[in-house]
């Protein structure tokens, strides 16, 4: 060393390139695993990521890292982070991004970009990805000079979390990747919480006083926003029936006695009719989603309502309430002390939820599938987490399968979306290695991201896939079957590969099932298993999903199974 | 009706594209627009009217307030003067 360097009191850190300042900051941002897929913008992040405490997955599609990441984000409630190229690479990650955003989940999106100086020329796999998902994302940024990288990057993963979450994209251009800086230090200022509207919290416990048939009605927001220990509080100190969306599944535990289970067009008919009769609608976390809501119109509505959301912009979007809370939400349901009188009114509520409780006895010798996904769920326990594809399948799921946590069910609930299910599972495994991760496919589904097979294998990881295979699109089938006057177009699926050869094929251990009495040992053998696996379930394809609400109809209106 | 809407922003990269789509995807129709920029600031003054009745604006100025970069979103009738 020269004496001259000696001397100097504090010498200036060497600068770091673009591409070492990107892994630091997800360091510092505690991240541990990241989704991706390497190309030709990205190479100096993936050369930094070499000798760093990350752990990349490398995925066989970058659907699956920004599908990976969503469910990473979901269960730990930080950002999943996905990485990949320009081009192609990016926008393959649009859908996932997509999925995120519709469901307010925590991500980070890294994608590479063409350097600066070709940016806009049409070069070589460039896309203007920033513009191509401005409608998908919480927010986005370009980074245009290296020395922002450790700021915006801290400003990704605030803005992820924070307030109603959602996907961010950070594109990085290759040559602030290569170049060098010596960033300056950086503060993020404080976000002052918003002080509870006292005048409206008094009006709601008023409301709450004198309703005779209240019944609380909640969904995704309230895990969102960490709220459940004050939902459950709530409805046990008030005795108010509850009915959930689909994404507010295990906010308050399937066995809590007046919990009546998911309303809309899958519901409960027990949930249905609370909400038909209730005279206040106490809306927690929930939207007014059409897919719970049936016609507008008709949905509770003789009722009062008071919604309470983390996000203002949802309060009063589709209905008007007498009384919209927006802020804290569990500060909101800690300040809601008034007890109504209804012990008639949840009494027959609980009434309803006994007449009406699914039955298990259908005829014949094959497998119903919603009898196989119950006794799964009890023989799993509280330990599961259940990720699923869309259609049929996504729906046996969310009404025969119990959750104690929110957690604990990773369904594509805004975009749904095919082909969510594997890479869930595969980031439900990373972020909760304890838990017994399992996806319940669709044969339709489970081919949009059959090439996740290969990074289960590839890392190992214990997903157990439950594959219920109809040989059709089943839910568009039976759309066409009920709405198309059976006029069924483009929903046969009879020429499937063999499910187990294909994941034999990828190295991982499969069996096939088609009689009622192979349930019970192929659900052992599923949990026993201490590796991936697949179980193919063959059912009858004529299965439908009940009870269902035709479309534009009230939610009373509910058609029922024959049986 | 038409309805006068005033953006105050940051005026970062995408911030007046990000205000503009939310407008449209909202389902309102763009009657005008200006804009203005001082130092780290910025102002939107935009005339929307809802595709259908059912649309309320002072939603749509909610989801402009959870933009990032929004700093301050006000309502106000249209006066009869046109936007400079
Ligand atoms: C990516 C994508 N494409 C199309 C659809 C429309 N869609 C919804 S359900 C469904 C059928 C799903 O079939 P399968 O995965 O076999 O499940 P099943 O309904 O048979 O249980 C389709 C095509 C969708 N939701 N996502």
């Amino acid at each position: 060393m020269s004496s001259a360097a000696q001397a100097s009191p504090s010498p200036q850190p060497l600068p770091v390139s673009g591409a070492r300042l990107v892994v630091e900051a997800l360091e510092r941002e505690g991240v541990k695993h990241v989704f991706g897929y390497p190309g030709g913008a990205i190479m100096p992040v993936y050369d930094a990521l070499t000798g760093s405490s990350l752990q990349h997955i490398l995925v066989r599609h970058e659907q699956a890292a920004a599908l990976a990441a969503d469910a990473y984000g979901r269960v730990t409630g930080r950002p999943g982070v996905c990485l990949a190229t320009s081009g192609p690479g990016a926008t393959n990650l649009v859908t996932g991004i997509a999925n995120a955003f519709l469901d307010s989940v925590p991500m980070v999106a890294i994608t590479g970009q063409v350097g600066s100086p070709l940016m806009g020329t049409d070069a070589f796999q460039e896309v203007d990805i920033f513009g191509i998902t401005l409608p998908i994302v919480k927010h986005s940024f370009i980074i245009r000079n290296t020395a922002d990288i450790p700021r915006i990057f801290a400003e990704a993963f605030r803005i992820a979390s924070s307030g109603r979450p959602g996907p961010v994209l950070i594109d990085l251009p290759k040559d602030v990747g290569v170049l060098t800086a010596n960033p300056e230090p950086f503060e993020l200022p404080d976000e002052p919480a918003a002080p509870l509207d006292e005048a409206s919290i008094a009006l709601a416990n008023a409301l709450i006083a004198e309703a005779k048939a209240p019944v609380i009605y909640f969904g995704g927001g309230v895990a969102i926003a960490r709220a459940e220990r004050a939902l459950r509080d709530l409805a046990q100190r008030m005795g108010v029936p509850s009915v959930s969306t689909l994404k507010g599944l295990g906010c308050i535990p399937s066995d809590e006695p007046n919990y009546l289970g998911m309303l809309g067009m899958h519901g409960a008919r027990a949930a249905n009719i609370a909400i038909d009769n209730c005279d206040l609608l106490i809306c927690v976390g929930a939207r007014f989603d059409d897919r719970a809501t049936g016609k507008l119109d008709s949905f509770a509505a003789r009722a009062k309502v008071i919604h309470i959301d983390g996000d203002a912009a949802e309060i009063g979007k589709l209905r008007v309430p007498e009384v919209g809370l927006a802020g804290d939400v569990s500060s909101i349901l800690g300040r809601l002390t008034a007890v109504p009188k209804i012990a008639d009114w949840a009494q027959q509520c609980r009434a309803q939820r006994k007449m009406w409780a699914p039955r298990y006895d259908a005829p014949g010798q094959g497998i119903y599938a919603p009898a196989l996904l119950k006794e799964l769920s009890e023989a799993a326990g509280d330990k599961a987490i259940f990720t699923c594809d869309v259609g049929q399948h996504q729906m046996w799921v969310a009404q025969h399968c119990q959750f104690s946590r929110p957690q604990a069910h990773l369904t594509s609930g805004g975009l749904g979306t095919m082909g969510y299910g594997v890479p869930a599972g595969m980031g439900a495994v990373l972020a909760e290695p304890d838990a017994t991760v399992i996806t319940v496919s669709g044969d339709g589904s489970f081919m949009m991201n059959v090439q996740e097979l290969a990074t289960l294998r590839r890392y190992r990881l214990p997903l157990k896939i439950v594959l219920i295979d109809n040989s059709q699109l089943g839910m568009v089938r039976q759309w066409q079957e009920l709405f198309f006057e059976e006029n069924f177009s483009e929903i046969d699926l009879s020429d499937n590969p063999d499910f187990s050869e294909v994941a034999h094929s990828f190295g991982i251990e499969a069996f096939t099932i088609d009689h009622r009495s192979q349930v019970g040992p192929a659900i052992q053998r599923l949990l026993r298993t201490s590796g991936p696996i697949l179980l193919h379930v063959r059912i009858d394809p004529r299965e439908n999903v009940w009870p269902l609400v035709p479309p534009n109809s009230s939610n009373v209106q509910m058609m029922e199974k024959g049986w | 009706m038409t309805e006068r809407l005033t953006v105050e922003f940051t005026p970062a990269e995408g911030a007046v594209i990000r205000v503009l789509g939310v407008v449209e995807r909202r389902g309102y129709v763009l009657r005008g627009l200006s804009m203005k920029e001082k130092a780290d600031t910025a102002s939107l003054v935009i005339d929307v009217e809802p595709r259908e009745a059912s649309r309320r604006v002072p939603v749509l100025a909610q989801q402009l307030a959870r933009l990032v970069d929004v700093r301050s979103v006000s309502l106000a009738a249209r006066d009869a003067g046109s936007l400079a």
